[in-house]
């Protein structure tokens, strides 16, 4: 007898054929005794571990055999609560973080914008040579000149001291 | 109002309920009720005590710590014995005691001197008592490789159809049809012998 057949005996034991191959393995066990020695011996030695599996007992004390798994459990319940505190950390900076990045900004643009009407004078360029330029604040004036149209205008604001 | 549950005599889903809730005395009711057990089956596949000791009782850690997925579709302690099987599969495979190997290194290495024997039907009830033999099954169980062994556990104790045994030792069916059959041939070649020697 072949190996595949010893295979396909032993599948059919265990339920594990389909119903047209099983039926082909009942066949063959009605008429070769080979077969049948085959299925018996692995049928006696399944039936035997089935009823008599090996029994063991934990070679410790309940008390001792658990308080180490109670240790472990908690062990693993303060890590827990480490790592989740750990976890919690960046969520509460990027609360923080988001506002004060807002503020920040808005903070700097009002520097600059002050910065620009209390020194500097800041020039923008427009388009097709306009310009529009801010002097010292002492004169608290405005002067726009353009190229194309070969003029300049200057504003001076009287109300500023 | 809810009643104080009285540990020693509650059903085991009761335990598991309340075990599921926090309640850490509930649990270690199932500790003692189900270790023997989970302990047997580690050592069955570890066959070293220590490492039994160890991996039944990380199996109970991991058991608390995944509570809430148990849901009742098996009973505890089936679940619980399937979180002892994965961790000593682990363990095996992590000390690399699971071999790759062929059907005919299989052939060769522990199922040739098997296959030319006569088949044995062990019949050692007729002498020797329960206990006793239970003690010899489980030398023999540990006279097998590993991989052997492990099949065996899992068809014959476990119930586990051999999709499932080879989805869980990482090979084929037919591997694992294989291993089955030579296993439990050398086992009752192991039995026959026993019982030969208690006839002397």
């Amino acid at each position: 007898m072949n190996h595949e057949t010893e295979l396909k005996l032993q599948a059919y034991l265990d339920g594990e054929l389909s119903e047209s191959e099983a039926t082909a393995i009942r066949e063959m066990l009605a008429r070769d005794p080979q077969a049948r020695s085959v299925t018996d011996a692995l049928e006696a030695t399944r039936t035997i571990l089935l009823a008599n599996e090996p029994e063991l007992k934990v070679p410790e004390t309940r008390e001792f055999y658990w308080s180490k798994i109670r240790r472990q459990i908690e062990l693993g319940e303060e890590q827990g609560a480490v790592a989740n505190a750990g976890q919690a950390a960046p969520a509460w900076w990027l609360r923080f973080l988001a506002p004060a990045g807002l503020l920040a900004v808005l903070i700097v643009l009002i520097a600059l914008s002050l910065r620009a009407r209390e020194g500097a004078s800041p020039i923008w360029a427009m388009d097709d040579g306009h310009e529009i330029e801010t002097p010292l604040e002492e004169t608290s004036s405005f002067s726009f000149r353009s190229e194309a149209a070969a003029m300049t205008v200057v504003w001076v604001d009287s109300h500023r001291e | 109002m809810s009643r104080k549950l009285d540990y020693p005599s509650a059903e085991d889903k009761a335990l598991v309920d309340a075990s599921q809730k926090g309640d850490m005395q509930a649990f270690e009711e199932l500790v003692a009720r189900h270790r023997d057990k989970i302990y047997a089956r580690a050592f069955s596949m570890m066959r070293n005590e220590e490492e039994a000791m160890d991996l039944s009782q990380e199996a109970w850690v991991k058991a608390w710590q995944r509570l809430k997925q148990f849901q009742g579709e098996a009973s505890f302690v089936t679940w619980m014995t399937r979180i002892v099987i994965n961790l000593c599969l682990d363990q095996l495979r992590k000390q690399k005691r699971f071999r790759a190997e062929s059907v005919e290194q299989l052939d060769e290495e522990s199922g040739g001197v098997e296959r030319q024997m006569p088949v044995v039907v062990p019949n050692p009830t007729e002498r020797l008592e329960r206990i006793e033999l239970r003690q010899r099954i489980d030398r023999a169980l540990g006279q097998l490789s590993h991989e052997h062994r492990t099949a065996l556990i899992l068809h014959e104790f476990e119930d586990l159809e051999y999709k499932e045994i080879a989805k869980r030792m990482g090979c084929s069916i037919g591997t694992v049809m294989s291993r089955l059959f030579y296993a439990r041939r050398k086992m009752a070649s192991l039995l026959a012998g026993l019982k030969r020697e208690e006839l002397r």
